[in-house]
């Protein structure tokens, strides 16, 4: 296991570099070079332009360029935006990312528990009408232009029905008195989430190992006391008012990624149901006398669960997309709105940054979910 | 006779197809006493595991089970309401498959899943009771206990048989269903397994319906024995009457494509002609297109499933030698 | 078989002709297995729907539709006084805010779609095929960078290259198509493609063909490759997809400098603000039902072939 892991954290690494080299050596392919793009201003004379690339040492060979830009970069030192001329590189990514990281895993958790508890409840029920409009939902959220279902779904919830607001991460006019930074707030909302659910997550696991009687309460009271707890702190602070704020306009962007990657969940995990039901262990758990639903959660479900899985390593690059244009329709301010318009302005240190943490965000997912594969099947954890 | 502990009277089971009906039981009656082993030889694909399959009510979708009644003490089954059902399953006969190589669920520990059906069938148990029962079992069929916390990848196949074995005896069935438990198997592992569970059988005096295609093994295990052709049940007795006396033309036949049991040398007959094709069963007598003395009434009559004494039951117009005299 | 018959008779056929007679009795047959999955018919029909919808345009123009007004690009229609209309009868879906015809962009554009579905896939087919033949073949070392190679390739995320490429280049469809097509044509599909090659491999008559004292070049160009056709043939499907996918996402964006297309099309919706408006649906809603569909359409068409090339997810 603990070589497995450590393999593969070789070979992430080495899959970094890589990607920062090609995307290096891109970059610099182009014509003209940064500090042409920086000076663009005509009024600037050519000596300052002359003085500028020696300073940002652009006038040494290609392959020493590169080792600096790395060694900076393994030091956190990624530059400066043009745009905002002179913040950091990285302070802009360090505001933004948790942002992403907020958006990402939540619908990519939600989507896959609501794609694969239907898709295994679907593939008991074959036929009907069900089993119709199941795969031609799935096929279409699968196959949907997803900035149309963005638009749509704006259309839906912001203009027609006026439930939620249309985009943005907060709505400035509420925020004129807050006594700190919305960054502030959104970090204590995420510390709080984490520790409510790791409340959540340890109640239920060891609920599972008392008796009977007591797992209902037990796990009623690990749902309950994050709850309570939550609300109090949110209450007591008084910062309830802003995290609400900030929470109202994630709910779209969550709800549309969410749906997005729900279709090809939901119709893999159908498929994958209908062809581990041909086992013949699934007859020997029913031979065994077991009810329906136990043979269905623990005996096939179980075992449907590890090409899914894969699945979603698979489609991760399509989550990343999904993810980009969703926080660009939104006008969420991550990662990915920022990718696009520095691309869109030019702002070359700040496209490099953030494609390089989307590089990383990938890698990183993939880690994790060669490491839940691992967890989930035994064949490869003691292998 | 005392009352069996299981018995199938007039089963008939048809799978539907694109092509049609496949009429894979057809009017099959037989039962099951206390501490007996029943043997049950056919062909390939002449539905042996299908009977095993309406016994436990664990047939596919397209299945239908268009007659008959299968008694287990005053239980009837086929008529059973499924949570019923589930306690029988398991409880009261359990089954080791033909593909018993890939019974065991690859996620799971090999003990865990045979504590699953203890703690189903037996209920209050706790933990460590299960886990001595399963020592227990492994003991029995000749593994190491420290192997159950072990996952099935990290079994050979032997083993995986075992365990197989193992998790089928758990709940203390009534009746032990075993589909070719051992095909998949070398030749030495094979005996070894089948010694052992003969041995099992034996010492706890479980009855047994061991279904295989080879009567050779048929005979090293079975007390009394079935030959099924092509859906039917066709001859029905003890072991050593099925090979000494066989009555049906197609029991003679496999008879005589084996080595005698008593050593004697017999030639090698091989059945002529292509197994029956189940989707469209030839007309009276299902075997008359194979069948040497066939005549004009083995075409157009089904023979009746008769009893010619001493419990040998056939199903022929022109039997072979009847000498149990007049019944 | 094919080369069998070739080689050992001495009447000269030539190997193209015996193989393309196979080819088309194994479209045949298979042919008669795509037809029974509904799913896959719709999806070609509409795939055929569009390809008639691109052929309509050229003849539309030199027919009945007035170049001045009609022209996708350029039209410009002074009968009516404000730009965007809503559909009428001279203009079936209305105009865009430039007073253009909708109908006539949508159509225009689909050509320009299917050219580039079908470039990129064609890279992607040629390379993955290729990589995968090569790697299958020769094994070792050779097997194991290119593999590498293409598990990284697949951590790549796909759309954010293309943004901070068309940031930094002008991209246009041609380009596109070729970032696309190596993008996937190194990645996902290489692997898909080496794991049947090395079935092929393991033939007799590529084992033949070595005996015969064929050069490797001979074996994986003649030999395998033609046998991978299939194969490559249903994830050309999938790459397609993607490739109209990608194009539209990013002229949406504004990052092409690709004249007309359905991307452009909403772009163009964007930039004049019409985007969440009720009133205006008709210049978001036609293209981006004709990007979904016709995506759709590519996707459902591989995964009905995938069920005729993969007999493991037949249904029984
Ligand atoms: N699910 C099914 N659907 C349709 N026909 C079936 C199905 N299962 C079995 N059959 C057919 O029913 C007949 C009996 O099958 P069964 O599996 O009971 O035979 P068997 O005697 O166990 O054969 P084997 O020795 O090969 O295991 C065969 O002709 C088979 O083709
Ligand atoms: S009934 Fe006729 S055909 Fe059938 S086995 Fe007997 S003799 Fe042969
Ligand atoms: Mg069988």
């Amino acid at each position: 296991m603990w070589r497995f892991l450590g393999r593969r954290f070789v070979q992430m690494l080495i899959t970094l570099l890589l990607f920062q080299a090609v995307t290096y050596f891109l970059i610099d392919a182009q014509p003209g070079d940064i500090a042409d793009l920086l000076t663009l201003d005509p009024n600037i004379p050519p000596a300052e332009r002359e003085r500028l690339r020696a300073q940002l040492g652009l006038d040494r060979p290609p392959a020493e360029r590169f080792i600096t830009y790395i060694g900076n970069f393994y030091r956190g030192n990624l530059g400066v935006s043009f745009q905002e001329y002179p913040r950091p590189v990285i302070d802009i990514i360090k505001e933004r990312l948790p942002r992403t990281v907020v958006l990402f895993l939540t619908a990519s958790i939600l989507s896959f528990w609501t794609g694969f508890v239907t898709g295994k409840i679907l593939a008991w029920r074959r036929g009907g009408w069900i089993e119709y409009a199941s795969t031609i939902t799935g096929v279409t959220l699968y196959t949907v232009f997803t900035p149309w279902f963005a638009l749509m779904m704006i259309w839906l919830f912001a203009v027609a029905l006026n439930w939620l607001p249309a985009g943005k991460f907060l709505d400035p006019l509420k925020w004129l008195d807050a006594p700190i930074s919305a960054n502030a707030v959104f970090a204590r909302m995420i510390w709080s989430s984490f520790f409510a659910l790791v409340i959540v997550f340890v109640g239920f696991w060891f609920s599972n190992r008392v008796p009977r009687r007591q797992r209902l309460v037990l796990r009623a009271a690990s749902l309950l006391v994050p709850l309570v707890g939550m609300l109090l702190y949110w209450r007591l602070s008084g910062l309830g008012f802003y995290a609400w704020d900030i929470a109202r306009h994630l709910i779209l962007p969550v709800l549309t990624v969410t749906l997005i990657a729900y279709g090809g969940t939901m119709l893999l995990t159908r498929t994958s149901m209908l062809e581990t039901l041909r086992e013949d262990y699934v007859l020997t758990a029913r031979a065994k006398g077991l009810p329906d639903k136990v043979v269905r959660d623990k005996h096939v479900a179980r075992n449907a669960l590890l090409p899914v899985w894969t699945g979603l390593v698979f489609s991760l690059g399509n989550s990343v997309s999904g993810g980009i244009i969703t926080e660009t329709i939104f006008s969420w301010p991550g990662i990915g709105l920022t990718l696009l318009n520095s691309a869109l302005v030019a702002d070359i240190p700040v496209a490099m940054g953030t494609l390089t943490v989307v590089g990383v965000m990938t890698l990183i997912s993939h880690l994790i979910a060669d490491i839940g594969y691992a967890f989930l099947d035994p064949r490869i954890r003691y292998h | 006779m005392t009352k069996p502990l299981l018995s199938v009277e007039n089963l008939t089971m048809h799978y539907t197809t694109r092509g049609g009906e496949v009429a894979a039981v057809d009017d099959v009656s037989f039962s099951l006493h206390e501490g007996e082993a029943l043997g049950l030889v056919g062909e390939s694909g002449c539905g042996k595991t299908s009977v095993a399959m309406s016994i436990l009510r664990l047939l596919p979708d397209n299945a239908r089970i268009l007659g008959g009644q299968i008694w287990l003490g005053d239980l009837e089954l086929l008529s059973l309401p499924e949570p019923e059902m589930q306690k029988v399953r398991w409880g009261r006969i359990s089954m080791i498959f033909q593909a018993a190589m890939n019974s065991l669920n690859p996620v799971y520990r090999v003990g865990d899943q045979i504590i699953e059906a203890l703690e189903l069938h037996w209920g209050d148990i706790s933990r460590q009771q299960a886990r001595e029962r399963v020592a227990e079992l492994y003991q029995l069929v000749g593994l190491d206990p420290a192997l159950m916390d072990r996952y099935p990848h990290e079994y050979s196949g032997g083993m995986r048989q075992r365990a197989v074995i193992a998790m089928a005896l758990a709940c203390n069935p009534d009746v032990i269903i075993a589909d070719e438990p051992t095909t998949a198997l070398d030749v030495i592992v094979q005996d070894r397994i089948l010694k052992r569970l003969t041995e099992i059988q034996k010492k706890i005096g479980m009855a047994m319906i061991y279904i295989s295609h080879d009567i050779a093994v048929i005979a090293e295990v079975s007390h009394r024995v079935g030959v099924m052709y092509a859906g039917k049940l066709v001859e029905l007795a003890n072991t050593v009457n099925i090979f000494e006396r066989p009555l049906h033309p197609y029991t003679a036949g496999l008879m005589a494509s084996i080595p005698s049991i008593h050593g004697e040398k017999r030639d090698l007959v091989t059945l002529g002609g292509e197994p029956p094709n189940l989707l469209h069963p030839p007309s009276g007598c299902r075997f008359h297109p194979r069948c040497a003395r066939a005549t004009g009434i083995c075409i157009e009559q089904e023979p009746p499933f008769q009893d010619y004494g001493n419990g040998h039951y056939a199903a022929c117009w022109h039997p072979m030698e009847v000498d149990y005299g007049s019944h | 078989m094919a080369e069998a018959t070739a080689t050992t008779e001495h009447v000269y056929v030539p190997l193209w002709r015996v193989r393309l007679s196979l080819f088309w009795k194994s479209l045949r047959t298979n042919w008669a297995m795509f037809s029974e999955n509904p799913i896959g018919l719709i999806g070609l029909g509409v795939i055929l729907f569009f390809a008639l919808f691109a052929l309509a345009h050229p003849i539309l123009m030199n027919t009945i539709w007035e170049p001045r007004v009609y022209d996708p690009i350029s039209g410009y229609d002074m009968e009516i006084p404000f730009h965007p209309s809503p559909p009428s009868a001279r203009h079936l879906l209305g105009t865009d805010p430039l007073g253009r015809d909708i109908l006539s962009q949508l159509m225009y554009s689909t050509r320009y779609e299917f050219a580039l579905g079908i470039l990129s896939a064609v890279v992607t087919v040629v390379i993955a095929t290729t990589i995968g033949a090569v790697s299958a073949y020769y094994g070792g070392i050779i097997d194991t960078i290119l593999m590498r190679l293409a598990d990284l390739v697949i951590m790549v995320p796909f759309l954010p290259i293309l943004i901070v490429l068309s940031a930094l280049t002008d991209v246009g469809m041609i380009e596109l198509a070729l970032v696309i097509g190596l993008l996937s044509g190194f990645g996902g599909t290489t692997i898909i493609i080496k794991s049947q090659a090395l079935t092929i491999k393991v033939k007799p008559f590529i084992e033949a063909a070595r005996v015969a004292g064929g050069s490797d070049f001979h074996i994986i160009f003649r030999h395998m490759i033609p046998n991978l056709l299939p194969i490559s043939l249903l994830y050309m499907m999938f790459v397609v997809t993607g490739a109209i996918f990608s194009e539209a996402v990013l002229s949406y964006f504004g990052l092409t400098t690709i004249q007309m297309s359905w991307g452009i099309m909403i772009n163009t919706t964007q930039l004049f603000g019409y985007l969440l408006r009720f009133d205006t649906w008709y210049l978001l809603i036609p293209a981006s039902l004709a990007i979904t569909l016709l995506c759709a359409a590519f996707y459902l068409v591989g995964r009905a072939l995938d069920e005729v090339v993969n007999p493991r997810l037949r249904r029984r």
